[in-house]
């Protein structure tokens, strides 16, 4: 049997997410056979290909996650968002509260240990959104498991189903905001 | 009254049986069909404000709240349609695009209501876009938060703060999408009129308003609840304390909407954390003028029963007395009365509120010819139900908050007339009607001219002997147009409640009572109604056991002192005092440090109220259990044992004296 490709990114995450797939422990022994991780952080390939399923964690941030998500979208079969700021928004979306400029300029300018600094306005660095969103805001989603991070548990669950050919969606139980 | 008509309903094709006057939503609670619920709590008003609780009832047309809906026989209902469980799936999502739940930064996750709710209906993600509205968060109450980001409007806390606190502080302003909870015009909870029960905290079903004492120290699930009273006053509320790790997280009502169940800012938050520093091992000051220092219990038991032993023998047993606070429970008071009484033989015993109580019960017996004690008195419950209230010498709201709010409550739901009789500050006064604030010793003056103004508009005829006292000061300095109408509105009630507290006791004149006692079997034809407020958490249990005879123990001056103050820390009488300080031997038997442990001889340290567990009675004379929620830290003996360890070694020395 062909191996069930599988792409992630991690959009405006902390990278909490993409560490608690290693939660799932001596599981991921048995995934590693049955998988085959395309672009990820720890491939370090650059560009998507087809892929059955895609992975995102993390909010909408900037132009790029923007990008990365409609790109993944289109090359993956089934897009799951693991995490509360991929299925809410979550701690990233706690800077809606402000504008993008005054959020830029506590950031770069105005935090206690900066001195003389000013924001960046580099082409390579992608703008801001105005607000941070969460995936589907943007594209189809197909599964969520919330959580911040999700736990091992509810990992192990999702992707366990989804390689049974399922679409779980989180018994209550196994749902945790926090 | 008779019992309401039985009804029957069907509810998801089963007979459920109701009573007339139910909603559908009690119907179904009653016979165990689930509904989920926000803005419900079980004793306030249904409002109808979350939707959460929509059922499709047979013959309407839309959907219509449980929790309104009134039940009637024949009803068909259901419950838990595909359709009802999509649209509160819906109004979930919606919630949550409303405002701001940051639940992995919230105080409240995992003990919240809102989530529990997104949980159990899988709400693994937002259909909706999101608001992001910026709001407020209000911290500048020394207890309470206030997140706006959290509020969903449920209003519990609006009706709670209304219905059973009687306050009436919080309220919604603005209207439609820009609802805000508000605290009176718009305040800041911290500069408005709120007086931090909590009350509205416990009712929050989401972390919108929360305790900064219990703000995240541990949720309910991690801990355990122990169900206790509070012992701080006589009104002896019932508690539920959540422990985690031996520390106490929070202190809960146990039954928020009931009676009793509202707590106060003491109760539910300042008794959590005291600054004092506690002492843990017990102290002696070596005899010859020494500094004090700490000692071993065997130590320190040995210093203290050698220095009653050799008094009772240098001075006999009427140099030693005994002085124990009332915040104490039943059992430490009768081990420490037996330990003076029968192993000291001394018969100087006393509380430190004995004189309230020789001033209250003298009082009642010069007003009752038939021997009456303090069951005279009214149950504080007498207040909910009164038209009218007269206030004398207590301020309730500081000394028993919640009887004081039972006063508001009286007032809001009673349309209770209140009349404050009294010269010192007192928190009712923006709530009073009329207030009378007589000179020192005028109080005397003021209760005979309402007494004799109350018969004079009953019609009441006058013994000669009230004629003459009337004649011969009828006013006396007091403002008379003011004593006119209190007099006017007090023979208007149909049954007044009379409260009255340490302005009254503390003047230690009986008769000011007896003629109290009287002004309120004037004015209440169908008998005497009033409730004095005991000053501390058992004092009536004290008085009832009858530790409180102090035999002229200030005239005896006691040399050796045995005070047990537990962790008393209200005022002391100077009389008492006085006493405390005279000794040339002073046992104090404490939880926290204080300047008389400083000038003690022995000092034994003592568990703190979470830490003991007893009997309390209410100062309306009801039972209740108090449990030991904690562990003292270590080091600490029970107040009992010490009792008995140096009762042990009081016996032991006497048969080494006296053999057989």
């Amino acid at each position: 049997m062909a191996k069930v490709k599988i792409a992630t990114a991690w959009l405006d995450a902390c990278a909490g997410c993409h560490m608690s797939v290693l939660d799932i422990d001596e599981a991921i022994i048995d995934l590693a056979k049955v998988v085959e991780f395309t672009k990820c952080p720890i491939t370090d390939i650059k560009e998507f290909s087809a892929v059955d399923v895609g992975i995102l964690t993390g909010a909408i941030g900037t132009a790029e996650h923007e990008k990365e998500a409609t790109e993944l979208r289109h090359k993956c079969k089934i897009l799951v968002v693991l995490g509360d700021c991929a299925c809410f928004g979550g701690v990233v979306s706690m800077r809606n509260a402000f504008s993008k400029e005054e959020v830029l300029k506590r950031v770069y300018v105005e935090t206690e240990s900066t001195k003389d600094g000013k924001i960046p306005s580099s082409a390579e660095i992608p703008p801001l959104l105005e607000k941070a969103l969460p995936v589907n805001a943007v594209v189809k989603v197909d599964c969520y498991v919330p959580g911040c991070p999700p736990r091992a548990e509810a990992i192990k669950y999702a992707l366990t189903e989804l390689l049974q050919g399922r679409i779980p969606v989180l018994p209550g139980e196994m749902m945790l905001f926090d | 009254m008779a019992e309401k008509k039985e009804i029957k309903l069907t509810i998801n094709g089963k007979e459920a049986k109701g009573k007339a006057g139910d909603t559908v939503l009690e119907v179904c609670r009653n016979n165990s069909i689930y509904v989920p619920t926000l803005c419900y709590l079980e004793g306030l008003s249904n409002v109808g404000a979350c939707r959460l609780c929509v059922v499709e009832i047979e013959g309407e047309r839309r959907l219509n709240p449980a929790c309104t809906y009134p039940a009637r026989d024949g009803l068909v209902v259901k419950t838990n349609t595909e359709k009802l469980e999509k649209y509160r799936r819906q109004i979930l999502e919606l919630m949550f695009t409303e405002r701001n739940h940051h639940c992995f930064v919230c105080v409240a996750s995992g003990d919240c209501d809102l989530q529990k709710l997104a949980y159990q209906y899988q709400m693994d993600h937002v259909r909706y876009p999101y608001s992001f509205p910026t709001l407020p968060t209000d911290p500048l109450n020394k207890y309470l938060v206030i997140d706006h980001n959290r509020c969903i409007l449920c209003g519990r806390c609006v009706r709670i703060c209304d219905e059973v606190v009687g306050n009436r502080t919080l309220d919604f302003g603005k209207r439609g999408w820009r609802t805000m909870l508000i605290a009176d015009l718009s305040q800041s909870l911290g500069e408005s009129t709120c007086i931090s029960c909590g009350a509205c905290a416990q009712a929050c079903p989401t972390g919108a308003i929360f305790s900064k004492m219990s703000a995240y120290r541990g949720r309910t699930t991690e801990g355990k609840i122990i169900h206790s009273i509070c012992s701080l006053c006589g009104v002896g509320c019932d508690i539920d304390v959540l422990v985690k790790d031996n520390n106490i997280v929070k202190i809960n009502a146990t039954n928020l909407t009931g009676l009793k169940g509202q707590l106060c800012r003491k109760g539910r938050f300042e008794q959590i954390y005291k600054e004092a520093p506690r002492i843990t091992a017990p102290i002696i000051t070596d005899m010859r003028g020494g500094s004090a220092r700490t000692a071993s219990w065997e130590e320190a038991l040995n210093r203290a029963s050698e220095g009653i032993r050799a008094y009772r023998s240098r001075y006999g047993t009427g140099s030693i007395a005994g002085l124990i606070s009332s915040l104490c429970p039943n059992e430490t008071l009768e081990a420490f009365t037996k330990l003076m009484r029968q192993t000291v033989r001394t018969s100087l015993l006393d509380t430190l509120d004995g004189d309230l109580y020789r001033t209250l019960t003298q009082g009642i017996s010069l007003f009752s010819k038939n021997g009456q004690g303090l069951e005279i008195e009214s149950p504080l419950e007498s207040i909910l139900e009164t038209d009218f209230v007269l206030v004398v010498g207590g301020n309730p709201l500081e000394s028993h908050p919640v009887a004081g709010c039972y006063v508001l409550r009286a007032q809001a739901q009673n349309q209770a007339g209140l009349v404050l009789i009294d010269s010192e500050q007192n928190d009712l006064g923006i709530h009073a009607d009329r207030w009378l604030r007589p000179n020192e010793g005028d109080l005397k003056v003021a209760l005979s001219a309402l007494s004799q103004l109350v018969r004079n508009r009953k019609g009441v005829k006058m013994t000669p002997k009230a004629t003459s006292s009337a004649r011969a000061a009828p006013f006396g300095g007091l403002d008379e147009t003011l004593l006119a109408q209190l007099g006017d509105m007090l023979a208007k009630a149909r049954e007044p409640v009379i409260i009255y507290g340490d302005g009254v006791l503390n003047k230690k004149d009986p008769r000011l009572v007896a003629s109290l006692l009287e002004l309120a079997k004037l004015a209440n034809p169908n008998g005497v109604k009033v409730v004095s407020l005991k000053p501390r958490g058992n004092s009536r249990g004290a008085w009832e056991l009858g530790v409180a005879n102090r035999n002229g123990m200030a005239e005896a001056k006691p040399k050796l002192v045995y005070l047990l103050l537990a962790d008393d820390d209200g005022s002391i009488d100077s009389d008492v005092l006085q006493i405390v300080e005279r000794a040339e031997f002073l046992i104090v038997q404490v939880s926290y440090a204080s300047p008389l442990t400083e000038a003690a001889d022995v000092v034994f340290p003592s568990p703190n109220w979470a830490e003991r567990e007893g009997t309390y009675v209410s100062l309306d004379g009801k039972t209740g259990q108090s449990q030991r929620a904690v562990k003292p830290p270590q080091g600490i003996k029970d107040d009992l044992e010490i009792i008995s360890q140096i009762a042990q070694r009081l016996r032991k020395r006497r048969l080494r004296l006296w053999p057989k």
